[in-house]
């Protein structure tokens, strides 16, 4: 019986230097249901995996488009913007460096910046001007006003004060530098500075 | 260092929001290497960060996902690895089902092609049966110099009428040739006589039969031993005594 159990595993040993991610596209061929670890996934993303991918869209898809919703507020537009996250997050998969942030905060990141270079499109702003002015970028006061159904980070900003508010929202939904907000705004570049940052840090205790 | 002021600073959800500038990110990255307290608080506000994302989620566009599938096209497709070994004997299914289908074909085609060979085999048995018969018709005719010839003109009976009967003076066989002769009522039939030293001599009935099947060349009749000439009388079918002529002479030829 020992003898036997020893040769078996002479057997399968060959099987064990199978890496991680693919045995995790055997045990996931088995198993739909399974779920990934980060590591496990990223391996797969990076390996061109679709069905890892798929996976990535069924759970990510409502967060991100979450993100760029909150941006761009037309929502046929919002949905290329998606589009185009999820074929960038393809395409630069290569790219992602653990060592410098979570899976999700790097998609999180691509996300707002599509957002924010749609926003900033001339096609984009063209269709704006047709609209009726709720928020422009010639009235950054406007921008303050609470839209009521905001959500998510949108809705966290409407419980800061109003200086820090208008800060959050022309950077980080507007994507300015701190330059342009400077200017935009009359106020010292390195007041900007030290606004956003307690902005930031008066966020995180509402989030 | 005091990481702690620095992690207060704001710099960690400025660099996780990415709205710190190059230079900090660069500084921060560093600190992150070099003190696990900043890593641990920028992987601490990245998971609040995605939790707070996580429920906030807004629903995409259902065909969304089937375009980005699209778009990404089939690079990195995996490979279905169990579709190798049924492929295997579903190609051995496909190879018996065409041998079948073929075998059957085959079957079906040697069987009618033996019943067409039949058929031909049929046909040319008759057409070398009636080509004997006409040879042997014609050999009569011509081959002997012994057989005599007497063309039967139509009496003023029926003036149309026309016969020719042929003898063998060796072997007194008589046949006749029906060149042109009405067809009898059903109950008439022809009788063809021949005349010896003035007496009549019974040679035998045209069988209606004869008028069905038109393809009979020479009729064959009974021998007759002496004859100078011959003769078709139409008689009725009911008569008792056919050894002497009752009815209307037809046509009558001398040799």
């Amino acid at each position: 019986m020992k003898l036997l159990q020893a040769k078996s595993q002479l057997v399968f040993y060959p099987y064990m230097y199978l890496d991680t991610a693919r045995y995790c596209i055997l045990t996931n061929s088995l198993n739909s249901q399974t779920t990934y670890s980060e590591q496990e996934l990223v391996a797969l993303l990076q390996q061109r995996n679709r069905q890892a991918f798929g996976y990535l869209y069924d759970n990510y898809s409502g967060a991100l488009f979450g993100i760029v919703n909150a941006i761009v507020t037309e929502k046929e537009t919002a949905n290329d913007v998606l589009q185009n996250v999820f074929v960038n997050i393809w395409k630069k998969i290569e790219s992602y460096d653990a060592s410098k942030g979570r899976l999700f905060t790097w998609m999180l990141n691509i996300a707002r910046n599509a957002a924010i270079d749609e926003l900033r499109s001339r096609s984009y702003r063209d269709k704006q001007k047709n609209q009726p002015l709720s928020e422009g970028l010639a009235f950054p006061g406007a921008v303050t006003d609470p839209v009521v159904n905001d959500v998510g980070l949108k809705k966290v900003l409407g419980r800061l004060k109003e200086e820090w508010r208008v800060l959050i929202d022309l950077s980080y939904f507007q994507g300015f530098t701190h330059e342009e907000i400077a200017k935009m705004l009359g106020i010292p570049l390195g007041t900007v500075k030290t606004r956003i940052r307690s902005a930031l840090i008066q966020l995180r205790t509402l989030i | 260092m005091n990481t702690q002021e620095y992690i207060s600073s704001g710099i960690v959800e400025s660099y996780v929001l990415g709205l710190a500038s190059d230079e900090e990110r660069r500084e921060f990255e560093q600190m992150c290497r070099q003190y696990p307290d900043v890593l641990e608080a920028r992987i601490a506000f990245e998971i609040v960060m995605e939790k707070q994302a996580m429920q906030n989620t807004i629903a995409p566009a259902a065909e969304v996902r089937n375009r980005v599938f699209d778009e990404i096209g089939s690079a990195g497709k995996v490979v279905s690895m169990s579709a190798s070994p049924s492929g295997n004997t579903g190609w051995l299914k496909y190879a018996a089902a065409a041998c079948i289908i073929l075998l059957a074909g085959s079957l079906y085609w040697n069987i009618s092609l033996s019943k067409k060979n039949k058929e031909l085999r049929n046909n040319y048995d008759n057409t070398v049966a009636r080509l004997n018969e006409m040879e042997n018709d014609i050999k009569v005719l011509t081959d002997k110099e012994s057989v005599k010839m007497a063309s039967m003109k139509g009496t003023l009976e029926s003036p149309q009428s026309y016969t020719t009967v042929y003898w063998d003076t060796t072997s007194h066989d008589v046949y006749l040739l029906v060149n042109n002769l009405p067809k009898p009522a059903d109950s008439l039939h022809y009788q063809l006589w021949a005349l010896a030293d003035g007496q009549p001599i019974d040679l035998g009935f045209i069988t209606d039969e004869y008028f069905v099947r038109k393809d009979k060349l020479l009729i064959r009749a009974k021998n007759a031993q002496k004859a100078q000439a011959f003769a078709i009388t139409l008689e009725k079918k009911d008569r008792v005594d056919v050894s002497k002529p009752a009815g209307q002479v037809y046509v009558v030829g001398k040799l």
